[in-house]
Order: structure tokens, then C-alpha cells, then sequence
């Protein structure tokens, strides 16, 4: 098992022991390829070392305490808890432009080198498959243990830097403290 | 007539909700909170999640809600946010770990050196790792939440656990 096909295969072996799904043929394979290949032993490790390193998975999964119950968080709020989906269209265009000024912005300094990093011209790419489906900017909220669930709608409008200036209920839950609650938190997040 | 079938609907897909919710709400809020490392987001996610299954329940009363689509729509969820996120501050990309949320019992070496190697990877790295040795799912049922292959899936979880490898050894120099 030599070259880069055989340490990919390699890497897919180390995950399946990992996660406890290699037969004992895969095991025999995998330590072949050890037994042969020096880069792979530093970079993926024998099978105790995948087996110390998956237990602090283990260990910090067992030592979850937290337990989060929806339906009391509701009842202590008073109000349902918000779930709300946005993506208002002035939102992602502020945003859009806020990542040019900074393309623009960085690319400056760069005496016409590449200033902006390939991952982050991805994120900001990534903006326009992310936000642009969602120009409704429509929050709902369903509230747990209530006879029914209440769906509201809102729009926000924000400023170049992101910064929410008006909220308006464009379809109103019939309730009008669910309502400003929504708007109110709309309001807290920055675009 | 009409009107009072909709409300039995709303009234017994609120019900399913209701059950999901007492069934998965623990496990989907942690594998979230992994996720995004950050409680109050994980808190608005899971709630997200829940809502799409009643909202889903609500138009097709007889239709089956599995923990996996649970979990998959718990993934697409936290993915976004993690996107959103990283978006809105467009630098640094990296995720930060907002240790303030998490409890003093549960802030151990292991948990940390955890969080750590997350902050670090591809959210689809860390959903690899976390849909099997955290959540308990195979690397083929993985595989299809994340919609690509068992393969990949498992070499995903070989990087993620090469980067917690080196998290815990930084730990160790310190």
C-alpha cells in the first residue's frame, strides 16, 4: 500500500476504526500500511492512538450535564421562546456591500496582490446562496405546549453596517406581546 | 367543516411536535451546541428544527418524522448559522468558543480540547465527527444527512480527529 490513493485509503481506515467500523481485515490492512509508511504513522497514528484521542470524545460526551428543555424556557419567558428565520432582501444587500468595501478595503495595501484570502472571497460568496432564498424575512414562532402553534411575519430594514432601523409586522400573530417581542429581538441582532 | 379540520391537524401535529420534542430536545440541543459552540444559538436552532417538523407535520399529518431527519435538519440548520456567521464578521473565519455558557462541570480537559478541535474545522468536518461518535449514527446513515458518501464521511472524521490530536497536544505543552 504505497502512494497517495493508498493513504487516502489509509485516512478513510483510521476514520472507520475510529468510529469503531473496521473489520478485522481493514485493521490487518491498516497496519500493513503503518508498517510501510512512516508519513502516516506521524499523521494519522496506530490504532491505540486513534483509540486515546476518540476517548476524549467519548469522555466529554458522557460528561454532558446540559439539558435544555424548550417547553420550560417557554413557560419562564412568558412568551414563546423565538425561532425566527430572516434574510430580509436590504440585510443581504447591506451585507454584500459591506464585504466589497472590505475586499475593497484590504485589497488597497496589497500593491495589487491578492488581499482577500480564497476562503474568505468563498464566505462572501457563500452570502448570496445563503441569504438571497430567504428574502421574505419571515419569522415564526412556534410555541411548545400552546394549543396551537403561532406563526408571525416581519420585515426588517438595516443600514450599510448591518444595523437594524425599522421592524414592521407584516403578518401579526394576533397577539400583540408576541408580536413586539419579535420585533424587539429582530432589532437586537446585527445584519 | 372545513376549519375544524385544520385545527384537528394543527392540534395533532402539535401533539407529534410535542413528543419529538420530549424524545430528541437534549440530544439535538448538544449535538447543536457542539456544533455552533454556543448555547443560546443552539437553544434557537433546536427550536428551529422543531418547527420545521410541525410545520411539515401540519401539511402531511401521516407522515413519518425519524430521528435521523431530525438530525439532518438539526445539521442543515447549524451549517447555515455557522456560514451566516462567519459571513456577517467576514474575519476572523474561525470559530471562537464562548466557554461562558458552558458549565464549570462541564468545561473538563476533554470538553475543551472537544470544542477546540471543532472551532477549527469544516462545519461538515465536525458534523462527520459528531453525527457518529458523539450522536451514534453509522458512517453510512451519516453519510446521508450530510449527502455524500460513507467514505467521505469517514475521512472527514480521520481530519477531524488528526486536528483534535493536535489540540490535545498543544493542551499537554502548555
Amino acid at each position: 500500500m504505497k502512494g497517495l490513493s493508498d493513504c487516502e485509503a489509509a485516512a478513510s481506515m483510521a476514520g472507520a476504526i475510529a468510529i469503531g467500523e473496521a473489520s478485522d481485515a481493514q485493521r490487518d490492512a491498516y497496519r500493513g500500511h503503518l508498517a510501510e509508511c512512516g508519513r502516516c504513522v506521524g499523521e494519522l497514528g496506530g490504532e491505540r492512538e486513534i483509540e486515546r484521542v476518540m476517548a476524549v470524545v467519548a469522555q466529554a460526551r458522557d460528561n454532558e450535564r446540559w439539558e435544555p428543555d424548550l417547553r420550560r424556557a417557554l413557560a419562564r419567558r412568558g412568551s414563546p421562546r423565538r425561532a425566527w428565520r430572516w434574510g430580509a432582501a436590504l440585510g443581504a444587500i447591506a451585507i454584500v456591500a459591506a464585504g466589497a468595501f472590505a475586499m475593497e478595503k484590504k485589497s488597497e495595501p496589497g500593491n495589487g496582490g491578492p488581499a482577500i484570502s480564497a476562503r474568505e472571497a468563498r464566505a462572501i460568496a457563500a452570502l448570496g446562496t445563503q441569504t438571497a432564498p430567504r428574502r421574505e424575512g419571515q419569522a415564526e414562532s412556534l410555541a411548545v405546549g400552546a394549543p396551537i402553534g403561532v406563526t408571525t411575519a416581519f420585515s426588517v430594514s438595516v443600514n450599510s453596517r448591518g444595523v437594524p432601523l425599522r421592524c414592521t409586522i407584516t403578518k401579526s400573530s394576533g397577539r400583540s406581546a408576541l408580536d413586539a417581542a419579535l420585533c424587539r429581538a429582530a432589532m437586537e441582532v446585527h445584519y | 367543516m372545513e376549519a375544524c379540520r385544520e385545527i384537528d391537524r394543527t392540534a395533532a401535529a402539535q401533539a407529534r411536535v410535542e413528543t419529538l420534542v420530549l424524545a430528541y430536545q437534549t440530544k439535538l440541543a448538544r449535538y447543536i451546541r457542539r456544533m455552533v459552540g454556543d448555547a443560546e444559538a443552539a437553544l434557537d436552532l433546536t427550536q428551529d428544527v422543531f418547527l420545521s417538523a410541525h410545520r411539515m407535520l401540519q401539511a402531511d399529518p401521516s407522515r413519518e418524522l425519524t430521528a435521523g431527519w431530525l438530525y439532518r435538519a438539526a445539521t442543515n440548520g447549524a451549517i447555515s448559522f455557522l456560514r451566516r456567521k462567519r459571513i456577517l464578521r467576514i474575519l476572523p473565519l474561525d470559530r471562537e468558543i464562548d466557554r461562558s455558557t458552558w458549565r464549570v462541570d462541564e468545561r473538563s480537559a476533554a470538553s475543551v480540547d472537544l470544542q477546540t478541535a471543532l472551532g477549527r474545522l469544516a462545519p461538515e468536518q465536525s458534523a462527520a465527527l459528531l453525527l457518529t461518535s458523539y450522536a451514534g449514527y453509522s458512517s453510512s446513515e451519516a453519510a446521508e444527512m450530510l449527502g455524500t458518501t460513507a467514505t467521505a464521511v469517514r475521512q472527514r472524521v480521520c481530519r477531524a480527529m488528526r486536528v483534535l490530536r493536535s489540540v490535545m497536544k498543544e493542551d499537554l505543552e502548555r
